[in-house]
């Protein structure tokens, strides 16, 4: 019985939503467009839930030996002062000058930052890829070199000749290849809402 | 005083009035291939033809010998539930995922309870967070190791994609086995490398294509596309379970065949078809 309320619940949300999509019906209109608002509320609940798991997570490490002490005092320093900035008297919310501020000067850098180090990385992971599986990885090796070359910044004769190589390679065989794994997800991932829909599917067995 | 029949003439009626303001959306023809494909065949008729061997997808047929070597290494084993989460996702596809990954936590977190090994499952989104834990509570109750339950953990990373990708990069941890299963997006590789580092063994999984090259140079086992909706497939007992597949295939040909099909009358030069498919 625990088990089956949740099912009913995704069924029959699930066959609302899907009716709405087929049918254009302005009562069916409305019930939707209400079940997508109390889901995006859901949501927001979710999202203050985690807030709080977070900081009573971290709060409770702070008092432990053994923890990473100092990384949870800057998790909760750095939510402190989003809060902060974002409640304080006067303050206008997500799009205070202070929030936006805090945004841009540190968050909007650490992100650039960690996603700057993409590349070092790409390069440790084909060391270890080479290790794991040397064939596979030395032909993807080959084959990123190859359209390292193809996309060269060149101008005349030789550069034409490589933005039209490129340009084939990346419609033709790439294309074709993500485009074949594209349908393969679509489907399996059609199968898959489907099963969750009709309560075959146990999210575990 | 209304009797029964004023009633259900008035529901009747009522009903009418609905379907009569009703119109489809998409067209008939659309309209049908989608109810056909969904409650028809996918529910229906979908099933499998005889025995059907999987290959070890993911590598996920050794947890168990995995979790047996951490339990005498005492080390740890650590699952993400990638980065696209439940409630924060944007995409359905990226929902999905994460709704997908679920099962192989299941089987992760199985092994894990037989073996005695602390598992850290961690997730950058509550809703994710909330299925795990009741996956993580249900593999135990089926092992009968439920005291060993407060061992592991569920933790929530906090909100954001790199979020994730910084704490596998700054954990400085040996895993007996470290597990990622879920939607990956531009972040994936830092995400994966990190959980990779020092890891035992591996099994990376994510139907994101766009990832598939850093599924393939980080993890031992991987899941790359479909493979992450067709394993829970595999890992399951019962072959009503095997239908997925089965499915899949089927329905991967009849798209190839409508694709080569309706390409043969566009060029014979039938004229209509994209409308037809498309009910514009």
């Amino acid at each position: 019985m625990r088990r089956s309320i949740p099912t009913v619940v995704v069924t029959v949300i699930g066959l609302i939503l899907l009716a709405d999509f087929i049918v254009a019906n302005p009562t069916l209109d409305r019930v939707a467009g209400a079940v997508s608002e109390w889901i995006m509320l859901l949501a927001a609940a979710a999202a203050l839930t985690g807030a709080i798991a977070l900081v009573a997570t971290h709060g409770r490490a702070l008092l432990q030996r053994g923890t990473d002490r100092i990384g949870s005092a800057v998790l909760l320093l750095g939510l402190a002062l989003m809060l902060i900035a974002g409640f304080r008297p006067g303050s206008s919310g997500s799009s205070d000058p202070m929030t936006r501020w805090l945004v841009a000067a540190l968050l909007a850098p650490l992100i650039a930052s960690l996603f700057a180090l993409l590349f070092f990385f790409l390069l440790a992971a084909i060391r270890r890829g080479l290790a794991i599986r040397s064939r596979e990885t030395s032909l993807m090796v080959v084959v990123a070199l190859a359209v390292l070359v193809l996309l060269l910044p060149l101008g005349g004769a030789l550069g034409g000749w490589l933005a039209a190589a490129a340009g084939w390679s990346l419609s033709g065989p790439i294309g074709a290849v993500f485009r074949g794994m594209l349908i393969g997800v679509a489907v399996m991932g059609a199968i898959t809402a489907a099963r969750l829909l009709f309560g075959v599917e146990g999210t575990d067995e | 005083m209304p009797n029964i029949g004023d009633l259900v003439g008035r529901v009747i009626g009522l009903v009418g009035e609905l379907i009569g303001s009703s119109s489809l959306r998409l067209g008939i023809a659309p309209t049908l291939v989608i109810l056909g494909l969904l409650l028809v065949l996918l529910s229906l008729l979908a099933r499998p033809a005889g025995r059907w061997t999987p290959g070890d997808r993911g590598h996920l047929a050794r947890t168990g010998h995995l979790m047996a070597l951490a339990a005498e290494a005492g080390t740890e084993a650590a699952f993400s539930l990638g980065t696209a989460g439940v409630a924060r996702g944007t995409r359905a596809l990226d929902r999905l995922q994460t709704l997908a990954a679920l099962p192989i936590l299941g089987h992760v977190a199985r092994a894990a309870a037989r073996g005695g090994v602390t598992l850290r499952v961690t997730a950058n989104d509550p809703v994710a967070v909330l299925l795990a834990e009741q996956t993580v509570e249900q593999a135990h109750r089926r092992m009968g190791t439920l005291e060993r339950l407060s061992e592991s953990g569920v933790t929530y990373v906090g909100e954001g994609r790199p979020t994730a990708a910084a704490l596998a990069l700054a954990e400085q941890q040996v895993w007996g086995g470290a597990f990622v299963a879920g939607g990956l997006a531009e972040e994936g590789l830092l995400l994966l490398h990190g959980m990779a580092d020092g890891a035992t063994a591996t099994s990376f999984g994510s139907a994101d294509v766009g990832q598939a090259p850093m599924l393939l140079l980080e993890g031992e086992g991987t899941l790359v596309g479909p493979e992450l909706y067709q394993t829970p497939g595999d890992i399951r007992s019962t072959v009503q379970d095997w239908t997925a597949a089965f499915t899949a295939n089927r329905l991967i040909w009849l798209t190839v065949a409508v694709l080569v099909g309706a390409s043969a009358l566009l060029l014979l030069g039938v004229p209509g078809i994209p409308a037809f498919f498309t009910g514009r």
